[in-house]
């Protein structure tokens, strides 16, 4: 590919790269009509039901009120409280990112087996999710969990009601959270730090350096792109979490503690019947999570190097 | 070269034709090319009930087969359901017949989704005389400004009633009589029952046997109605869970658990529900739906013995329970609506289908007879003569269903409002007084208005 700074110049095409051109867009073809299909087309329409109070049976243009649906959702208490939760489940996302780059390091040397134990890591990323999130109620359960029986056995007192109580329910769904994300961090952050170039460590070694600053200056800035598209996907991710809730506290929670956005969504469009209000919903979100992701990549400047 | 070229275009419009063709139908589905017609079914059915309708299908189908071409039948899962119908609606392909709830007929009629069966009864002489639940029934008319008056739009596929159940085995255990179906406990006996049966079996220290196991959701309307207070007004416009007799009736049903501790607590709920704590034999009463019947007379699910009997009463002396119900209903827009109205006549009405429903022929019963003639008939005897595996007081359930001084059966409040989102509020966050945490009065005064609002909401989301 040539560089991209030359303003393009139109000029008519000989054949040879017409037919080039040709297929060039019958390739394009697919991907581009499944995009309109898949994803161009429902975002255009949610965003026309979010304008109505389409209940799923009734004529949606018959219905059409404006932006009442998004006057509406400022001042739903739930809608907030949902925001909240989604993003105080975010918490996890450092310290993921945290986790896996330690264990990647650690995972980074010749040790036997260590093939093993990359692939014991990797288990719960393909793993199914409800599958998982039905296992870990389990560990959580109250009376029968497994993190109660160890927390009996150190303690010698009864563990709290994971999934029953407002404030538990969060930090158990966030255990659960970096649990399932780690596999794939420490992969990819693996992945990273075998591109660092060795002479980097060996020239700092013989500038003096010790572990700790070759760490710091040298592996963390240069698994930064690593951590910039953890980090992207990671709050993409955030914003829509569902199942996990779905699965191990299906009422969202003791007063509404462990629902996310995405839940309430799904709950308002399909639980009540509101498709509008869902919709409308659904559409902010969209908005946040590009607005989020736009900023994460105008900050990226400041602090994600990439190797020349 | 050429072969690469070749085999680029053919994967090239593959994935492209593929990706447009997903979505696009067309054809006209509703005659075979000899003329015969087509029908499609579209229901909810657990596993051990979607064979039963298919071979039921299959029978009318060979029974008319001159004139019937394919039926089609989808069956999903009761959770799934109203989201595929929903799609359906969206995309106008909707299925010749399928379920509707009473909740919804209103709306589907309005919204020009379902035909009015009446004529098409009429016109083929199908009576509904001898249909059971005339409740369920009549659930389904609908005049144009209210439900329950006026031309069927659906014909009931069951009536089924949420009735209380006993485990015999823990009352021969602890030597305490049975309760008597004719004469259901006031509230105090129920209690002093249950003090009975709660006890630390293994002595270590913890309750692991209890009265009886509440649910929020589903067991919590006894109690209200049975002392003359409902949910809602009379139009189901307004909440009225801050009047007496309601917080009076919410205080005992918390107080069993709360004061009296003859349930197990939110937090034991939570590690094990109370439907596998009656399963595993912990509590001595746990409701029984129609539909349960037959996992519970299985020994492998619940290896005790049990019998039906009503739920306790309080001020009215009544005995309340809930009733439900789901029709099949015939689409505005089938081309064979006088087919699928036969059909759905046969599945709701006829005496063969019936008999295999409720266990006559088979043995294992899916749901109440539909039939009175057969309820009271063959029904009854194939329980007295041991075939079918049932109950023995299962004259509760039919208490239930059609009433009398003691025993009565409703639909739930959600059933006549858009959506049930205000009830929704109530049951998940009643633990907040179940578990110590918050009074009655604090509870009511807190979600009272919460209710309303979602309520509000509801009504608002349909004018």
């Amino acid at each position: 590919m040539s560089g991209g700074n030359t303003k393009p110049v139109k000029k008519k095409m000989n054949k040879a790269e017409f037919k080039e051109h040709c297929w060039g867009l019958t390739f394009v073809a697919p991907a581009f009509i499944g995009f309109c299909i898949f994803m161009a087309f429902p975002i255009a329409f949610a965003f026309v039901a979010s304008l109505t109070k389409w209940n799923g049976m009734n004529n949606m243009l018959d219905n059409f009120i404006g932006l009442a649906n998004y006057t509406k959702l400022l001042t739903d208490a739930k809608f907030w409280k949902v925001l909240v939760n989604t993003i105080i489940y975010m918490v996890g996302i450092p310290i993921g990112m945290i986790l896996g780059l330690l264990i990647a390091v650690a995972m980074n040397r010749k040790i036997r087996g260590i093939k093993v134990l990359r692939t014991l890591y990797y288990v719960p990323v393909v793993s199914s999710l409800v599958a998982v999130a039905i296992l870990w109620m389990w560990v959580f359960n109250y009376d029968y969990g497994l993190l109660n029986s160890i927390v009996k056995l150190i303690s010698g007192a009864h563990g709290p009601n994971w999934l029953g109580d407002e404030f538990w329910v969060k930090i158990s769904m966030i255990i659960f959270m970096v649990w399932k994300g780690l596999g794939s961090s420490i992969i990819l952050y693996l992945s990273g730090l075998q591109g660092i170039p060795r002479d980097y460590y060996e020239a700092a070694q013989i500038d003096g350096a010790s572990g700790w600053n070759l760490f710091r200056y040298i592996t963390v800035p240069l698994v930064s792109p690593v951590t910039f598209y953890l980090l992207i996907t990671g709050l993409i991710g955030g914003f829509q979490v569902f199942v996990e809730v779905l699965v191990m506290v299906p009422t969202g929670g003791l007063n509404y503690s462990a629902a996310t956005v995405v839940f309430y969504l799904y709950d308002k469009a399909f639980g009540s019947n509101q498709m509008g209000y869902g919709s409308a919903m659904a559409f902010l979100l969209a908005i946040l999570i590009f607005i989020v992701t736009a900023i994460n990549f105008k900050g990226q400047d400041k602090w994600v190097k990439t190797i020349e | 070269m050429k072969l690469r070229k070749v085999s680029a275009i053919i994967l090239a419009t593959v994935l492209a034709v593929g990706t447009i063709l997903t979505g696009c139908g067309g054809k006209d589905s509703s005659t075979t090319s000899d003329g015969k017609k087509n029908l499609s079914v579209f229901i909810f059915a657990n596993d051990h009930e979607s064979p039963i309708y298919k071979g039921m299908i299959e029978q009318w189908q060979k029974d008319h087969e001159d004139t019937i071409g394919n039926v089609d039948v989808q069956i999903t899962t009761q959770d799934e359901y109203s989201k595929t119908l929903t799609g359906m609606m969206t995309a106008q392909k909707l299925p010749d017949i399928f379920y509707v709830g009473p909740e919804s007929v209103q709306q589907f009629v309005e919204n020009g989704y379902i035909e009015n069966l009446q004529p098409l009864l009429d016109k083929q002489g199908i009576s509904t005389d001898d249909l059971v639940a005339k409740e369920a029934l009549n659930s389904y008319r609908y005049d144009g400004e209210k439900v329950g008056e006026g031309d069927l739009y659906a014909l009931p596929k069951d009536a089924s009633v949420f009735a209380y159940a006993y485990n015999k085995d823990l009352f021969d255990k602890e030597g305490i009589p049975y309760p008597d179906p004719e004469n259901p406990y006031t509230y105090d006996e129920f209690v002093e029952v249950c003090k009975k049966f709660t006890k630390d079996t293994d002595g270590d220290g913890e309750v692991d046997q209890w009265g009886c196991g509440l649910a929020n959701a589903f067991m919590v309307q006894q109690y209200i109605w049975s002392n003359g207070a409902t949910f809602l007004s009379d139009d189901y416009k307004t909440v009225e869970i801050d009047k007496p007799e309601f917080k009076e009736a919410l205080q005992k049903y918390i107080d069993l658990t709360v004061t009296h501790k003859v349930t197990p607590t939110v937090e034991q709920d939570a590690s094990l529900g109370v439907y596998q704590r009656w399963l595993a034999g912990q509590e001595a009463f746990y409701a029984c739906g129609t539909w349960d019947v037959a996992a519970f007379m299985d020994k492998e699910t619940f290896p005790f013995n049990w019998d039906l009997c009503a739920y306790p009463t309080l001020s009215t002396g009544k005995s309340m329970t809930w009733l439900g119900t789901v029709g099949f209903c015939v689409s505005a827009n089938s081309k064979n609506k006088e087919e699928a109205a036969e059909l759905v006549s046969y599945l709701c009405a006829n005496e063969d289908g019936q008999k295999e429903l409720s266990g006559v022929v088979g043995g294992q019963s899916i749901q109440l007879p539909n039939l009175a003639s057969l309820a009271e008939g063959e029904f009854r005897t194939a329980i007295e003569s041991g075939d079918l595996p049932f109950p023995s007081n299962v004259d509760v359930f039919f208490n239930y269903l059609s009433g009398n001084d003691k025993y009565e059966g409703r639909f739930q409040e959600t059933t006549y409002t858009p959506n049930a989102e205000w009830f929704d509020e109530f049951t998940a966050n009643l633990d907040n007084v179940k578990n110590g945490s918050m009074t009655v009065d604090e509870f009511v005064k807190e979600y009272q208005p919460k209710m309303q609002e979602a309520l509000d909401n509801a009504w608002d989301s349909v004018e």
